[in-house]
């Protein structure tokens, strides 16, 4: 075990340097993915077997797991949700899990109500509202 | 959770690759070395999508090898504790059943399973609730909760619950 703290996600304790990290939501993971699997398969003929193991698996969960396909959409989300002043960690979390009702988005991210940020229930009803109608449009 | 973080290696190359291609080489063998693989610290590195910057070569003494710091960027999964994700059940028993995110192996106890859901045994095992309305058996997908992660060198792999509010079965193959 490392020396830090302990880590908890819910109070967003993942460590100075993941919480500086930019973050990835499934959607944007399964767009880089794609691209250098594409890349792989024009520059050899068994793509397949150069991949690692790690990155067959990630590419399978990322694209059942995506909640937005195109990657206009996958831009949008994050633009929405950059307005909320969220933490990137909270953000992908969020455009992961695309909760329904606030109680649910604060049982997702607990954080977003204990940072001192009184992000209201109005608000984070609102920001839920925005990205159920990119969902629709897409 | 997925992130896009920088990290260092010194890679070790051969003369034999010393000319015209050197760069290419090194990332090359950048790509073979380090995707796929896992640390504790930073999670499994799913791909290597870019380098930053490739320092000065130093050569070592008696064997010709140069040592190259090499800054890339890279798309990494990290699991945390206390963090809400997704999951493909790969496996059920009367233990409990196993699960998979991406790269990641997550094992969810029976004691960390609904009270109401009973273990069911037969070709395709799985855990019921009285009524019947929710199941959960391979290939389900699960919403759960990260409560622990143990690292070894070359793994991670967590412990999970789905006994709390909004977790559990998204959607149900055999209802799809």
């Amino acid at each position: 075990m490392s020396g830090e703290e302990e880590e908890n996600a819910a109070e967003l304790k993942i460590g100075d340097e993941f919480l500086k990290a930019k973050c990835l939501m499934n959607c944007e993971v399964s767009l880089i993915l794609e691209h250098k699997y594409e890349q792989l398969q024009q520059s050899s003929d068994d793509a397949m077997n150069q991949v690692s193991q790690v990155f067959e698996k990630s590419l399978q969960y990322v694209k059942r797991f995506s909640r937005y396909k195109n990657p206009d959409a996958v831009r949008q989300v994050r633009e929405i949700l950059a307005r909320y002043q969220l933490a990137e960690f909270e953000l992908c979390v969020l455009g992961n899990l695309c909760p329904e009702t606030v109680e649910e988005a604060i049982a997702m991210v607990p954080s977003i109500k204990t940072r001192g940020r009184a992000q209201d229930d109005e608000a984070i009803e609102k920001m839920l509202n925005d990205l159920s109608l990119i969902k629709k449009f897409e | 959770m997925f992130f896009h973080i920088v990290l260092e290696r010194n890679m070790q190359l051969h003369p034999r690759y010393f000319g015209r291609n050197l760069r290419d080489n090194l990332v090359s063998k950048l790509m073979k070395d380090v995707e796929g693989t896992c640390s504790g610290r930073h999670g499994f590195v799913v791909a290597v999508t870019g380098i930053e910057n490739i320092g000065k070569g130093i050569i070592r003494d008696g064997t010709g090898f140069v040592t190259f710091p090499v800054k890339y960027q890279c798309v990494v999964f990290r699991p945390f504790k206390g963090e809400i994700l997704e999951a493909v059940v790969t496996m059920v028993n009367k233990m409990g059943f196993f699960a998979e995110a991406g790269p990641v192996q997550i094992f969810v106890s029976n004691h960390l399973i609904p009270d109401d859901m009973e273990f069911q045994t037969g070709d395709m095992p799985n855990y019921t609730t009285s009524d019947g309305s929710v199941k959960i058996q391979k290939d389900s997908e699960v919403r759960l909760k990260i409560i622990g992660t143990r690292v070894d060198a070359t793994e991670i792999f967590c412990i999970g619950t789905i006994k709390d509010d909004f977790l559990g079965v998204i959607n149900d193959p055999a209802t799809v």
